[in-house]
């Protein structure tokens, strides 16, 4: 709003004036119309990655059926100072409750904890801030998923072969746990991994990676990415070098229009999901404002979805 | 017109040197061999293909004294496009080259005009150009991948056949010995060289570059020059886009991120002032091969990526730091 010093100026902006009342009264209006009981604010690291927009998806759908909540999502674009901003904003707009899947633990922890300590319900999902100032956590184990890959290669290959891993970004918590999980995995087995490349989670990386693992080795018995993108791009290349049929291709994530469909296409052995918590998040939400009480952690199982279980909804990952 | 090129063959050879370098790299690092295997070379190329369209546009640009940070956005949206075109609206090949290609050119002519009519800097109005290309992506296709999965209006997924002009972009040709993108990337060279030593408006795009105003006063029109510099590296961003949305069998408004600094990189490793006025697309060749080669040599050995990145930053430093006391040396004699 203008700042109003003198009478002239206050004739000038009264037009100004005019539509800015206009306008809230018309957001009133509408807020008003649609009545919602509770506002909960959703704060995304970063909407640029197809698995939290997927994550907002999943939000959006489970929330339309509670007529009683209002969403409102804020994207931090991959910047941890921009999502701390985000949080103390729906702080001051009084939101009900606040789900935030941060982008990095510590720059997070102060906005989580101050809001928490002003008595908003946090819920955490995916990656944890530091301390217990939160309401609860919801979250899936990439170490638990690594390692029931590895496990699901070592008895699909019957325990020998050589093993192509393409890693996520290994300065990334999801890329160490899914490389440490895979590797106590296939421990004990024949199992052998002749070429390993950090791929940064991206699809041209892996189709680079795995030409220089094929022009190496003669023999591959199956590839380990720690994404879907990164396997298919690992059978690009061999599909490229027309040695695809003779190995197999394990990716991580199984979203349904990504790693699913690459195992409906026939081109991943296996995909295992690493789910979003969206879903999970919003019944959460609603148990905390009709005052229930919720479990302080909360571990999402994930589904193991291959060419035979696929079309049947995947199966649990124990 | 003299166009301060007298050293462009010592110079040629100086860039050739650091390449040499690399290769010897390779020769004492082979991978157990792999480095004499055909294949690793014809890998290479096609890995370096995309970024080498994109250095060709940065090229023209950069001797016309500009610089173009938006190529690799520009080619997020054209491979949106053309994914959304062939994938999602079924279209024939013609007809959605074409307008991805529209869609490139329209782009940098906007930076291009925003830059002459307007007097904007080249780093600013790119910039701009660079943001708003990401945004117009991701519009496009609503955040997510265009992929052969299409999702119908009930939630649920259909899959599509890879589009025809995706297969034949992404095969190889010449007896497997070579990736079709390569040819692409080729046939660019042999353009942008054409168009920057043998023809009137690439002389004007070195007089730009060398003296903006001393090409004014010769009577060169300046604006269009260069809106039409700006304007080919849109074109390049959208044979780019084709051929890395061919090669990734989907349309990611996320791909193609920080793809300008390689485009740069592998101009300045050729030799060519980002002062403008001077450069070839010989010496960018040299670049891409060079940048390439690094790449493939660390790849194949699964060197860590901590080395990978210190390396990648010490060849650019020494290519440059010997091209720079050459140019010296010569100018002094």
């Amino acid at each position: 709003m203008p700042t109003v010093s003198s009478r002239t100026s206050l004739f000038e902006t009264i037009p100004t004036h005019v539509t800015a009342v206009c306008l809230t009264v018309c957001l009133a209006g509408l807020a008003y119309s649609q009545n919602p009981r509770w506002t909960i604010g959703m704060s995304q690291c970063n909407l640029g990655e197809p698995w939290r927009v997927q994550m907002n998806a999943d939000i959006r759908k489970t929330a339309e059926s509670a007529p009683e909540i209002r969403m409102v999502f804020k994207d931090a674009q991959n910047d941890a100072l921009r999502q701390s901003a985000h949080i103390d904003e729906f702080v001051r707009a009084g939101v009900s409750l606040i789900i935030v899947s941060p982008k990095e633990a510590a720059p997070l922890t102060r906005p989580v904890q101050e809001a928490y300590r002003k008595g908003i319900p946090v819920i955490v999902l995916d990656r944890r801030v530091i301390g217990n100032q939160y309401t609860c956590f919801i979250g899936a184990d990439n170490k638990k998923i690594g390692r029931a890959a590895g496990r699901w290669i070592a008895a699909t290959l019957g325990g020998k072969g050589s093993v192509v891993e393409l890693k996520g970004l290994m300065t990334s918590t999801p890329g160490q746990d899914r490389h440490r999980g895979f590797r106590d995995g296939i421990e004990g087995s024949g199992l052998k991994v002749v070429f390993e490349a950090d791929m940064k989670w991206l699809e041209p990386n892996a189709r680079k990676e795995m030409e220089s693992a094929l022009t190496r080795f003669g023999e591959i018995a199956v590839v380990y990415a720690h994404n879907d993108p990164g396997a298919h791009g690992a059978w690009v290349a061999a599909k490229a070098a027309g040695r695809e049929k003779s190995m197999l291709f394990v990716g991580i994530d199984a979203l349904p229009h990504e790693g699913q469909m690459y195992v409906r296409q026939g081109i991943l052995a296996a995909s295992f999901e690493y789910p979003t918590g969206g879903a999970e998040a919003v019944t959460t939400a609603l148990a905390i404002l009709n005052g229930k009480s919720v479990p302080k952690e909360v571990v999402l199982p994930s589904r193991v979805y291959t060419q035979k279980n696929v079309n049947t909804g995947g199966e649990l990952v124990h | 017109m003299d166009i301060g090129t007298r050293h462009r063959p010592r110079l040629f050879i100086t860039a050739a040197v650091s390449l040499l370098l690399v290769l010897l790299l390779g020769v004492m690092f082979n991978g157990e061999g792999a480095f004499f295997q055909w294949e690793t070379h014809r890998d290479m190329l096609r890995q370096m293909s995309v970024f080498g369209i994109l250095a060709c546009g940065s090229t023209i640009v950069i001797v016309s004294g500009g610089i173009d940070l938006a190529v690799g956005s520009i080619l997020a949206l054209c491979a949106v496009v053309f994914s959304l075109l062939t994938i999602g609206l079924g279209w024939a090949a013609v007809p959605a080259v074409a307008v991805t290609a529209l869609a490139g050119i329209a782009c940098g002519a906007l930076s291009g005009g925003l830059i002459s009519r307007f007097n904007m800097q080249p780093f600013v109005a790119t910039l701009a150009m660079m943001v708003f290309a990401r945004g117009v992506a991701k519009l496009l296709s609503g955040g997510q991948k265009i992929s052969t999965a299409v999702q119908d209006p009930d939630g649920t997924f259909r899959y599509v056949d890879v589009p025809r002009v995706f297969e034949t972009l992404n095969a190889k040709t010449m007896g497997d010995n070579l990736a079709v993108v390569t040819i692409v990337m080729i046939c660019c060279l042999v353009v942008c060289w054409a168009l920057l030593s043998h023809m009137a408006v690439g002389r004007q795009l070195y007089a730009i570059g060398g003296n903006e105003e001393a090409a004014r006063l010769s009577g060169i029109l300046v604006r269009p020059v260069k809106a039409l510099a700006y304007s080919l590296s849109g074109l390049l961003c959208a044979v780019a886009a084709m051929c890395q949305a061919a090669q990734e069998q989907q349309g990611d408004p996320e791909t193609g991120s920080t793809y300008e600094l390689t485009a740069i990189a592998m101009v300045v490793i050729g030799g060519t002032s980002l002062r403008g006025g001077e450069g070839s697309i010989g010496r960018t060749a040299i670049g891409i091969l060079t940048i390439g080669y690094l790449e493939k040599i660390l790849s194949i050995n699964a060197v860590g990526e901590e080395t990978r990145l210190m390396l990648t930053g010490l060849v650019i430093v020494v290519a440059v730091l010997a091209q720079h006391s050459q140019t010296n040396r010569w100018q002094s004699v």
